[in-house]
């Protein structure tokens, strides 16, 4: 899960995070909100009816990821931007981790 | 009333002890606006000089409705709007309806969500009303401009 991913990236971060920030990454009730202290708050929202989620970022603000199911291979799950139909949202993760802290992570989706 | 809607922003928190209360409290700006909105209400839709924009939808919580009433120049004279959905929502589409008064069709098109949601300093998981808000006033003055359009070749025939 996202969840998991983001947990181990700071906490075995090599590049030193700064410990004033309260980094914290909850999930609950179909919300996973991502505070990385003074950088901000991501809030990602699971809206069941629409199979949409709901994305909140302090960098590019808010946006809606549709659900697609790509059948290559054993079948993926993405989440494709309505505003822009080339961006993803693991995509956009891994950029906006990046811009803050360097990380080059990849997020399947 | 408000107390339902800050009861929406709890349970998508959830504390981490639960006798715990965090209580959050709502801008100023945004209970203004909750208490007392600008603009409620609803044009004629079929009026030559009414925009009419519907955005949202019912599964998703908001639904808004933001109408424009424009002069012969392009100007919105005056606006109204129902907006169905979280404090929030109606916060920024009341804001929406005050700030395009007075501006033409194509200044409004600049008012950008982050514009709205700084001034009723949102958090990060009402952006989507502000976004919202800003699809609404889009939506107005397309409905506007090809409303115009249809006038003119109705005209020129």
């Amino acid at each position: 899960t996202i969840q998991d991913e983001l947990d181990d990236l700071f906490e075995n971060a090599t590049t030193p995070v700064e410990n004033g920030d309260e980094i914290e990454i909850n999930y609950s009730s179909g919300v996973l909100t991502i505070s990385l202290g003074a950088n901000g708050t991501w809030v990602l929202n699971k809206q069941t009816p629409n199979r949409q989620i709901w994305w909140s970022s302090p960098l590019s603000g808010p946006q809606r990821f549709e659900h697609l199911r790509i059948e290559e291979g054993d079948g993926t799950d993405v989440w494709v931007s309505s505003r822009d139909s080339s961006s993803r949202l693991g995509a956009l993760l891994s950029k906006e981790l990046k811009e803050l802290y360097g990380f080059e992570v990849e997020f399947n989706m | 009333m408000l107390s339902r809607a800050v009861n929406f922003r709890l349970r998508s928190r959830i504390p981490q002890n639960a006798s715990l209360i965090i209580s959050r409290n709502y801008h100023e700006n945004i209970v203004d606006h909750y208490e007392n909105p600008r603009n409620v209400g609803a044009f004629d839709k079929n009026d030559t000089d009414v925009g009419t924009g519907l955005v949202g939808a019912p599964a998703c919580g908001d639904v808004m409705k933001l109408q424009i009433r424009v002069d012969d120049d392009g100007t919105i004279i005056d606006t109204k709007f129902k907006t169905f959905g979280c404090g929030s929502a109606i916060a920024s589409s009341s804001v929406a309806t005050e700030w395009i008064k007075g501006k033409t069709v194509d200044e409004v098109l600049s008012i950008k969500n982050t514009d709205i949601a700084a001034h009723l300093k949102l958090p990060p998981v009402k952006l989507h009303c502000s976004m919202l808000a800003e699809d609404a006033i889009h939506s107005a003055v397309g409905d506007w401009k090809k409303k115009q359009e249809l006038k003119n070749t109705k005209v020129a025939a």
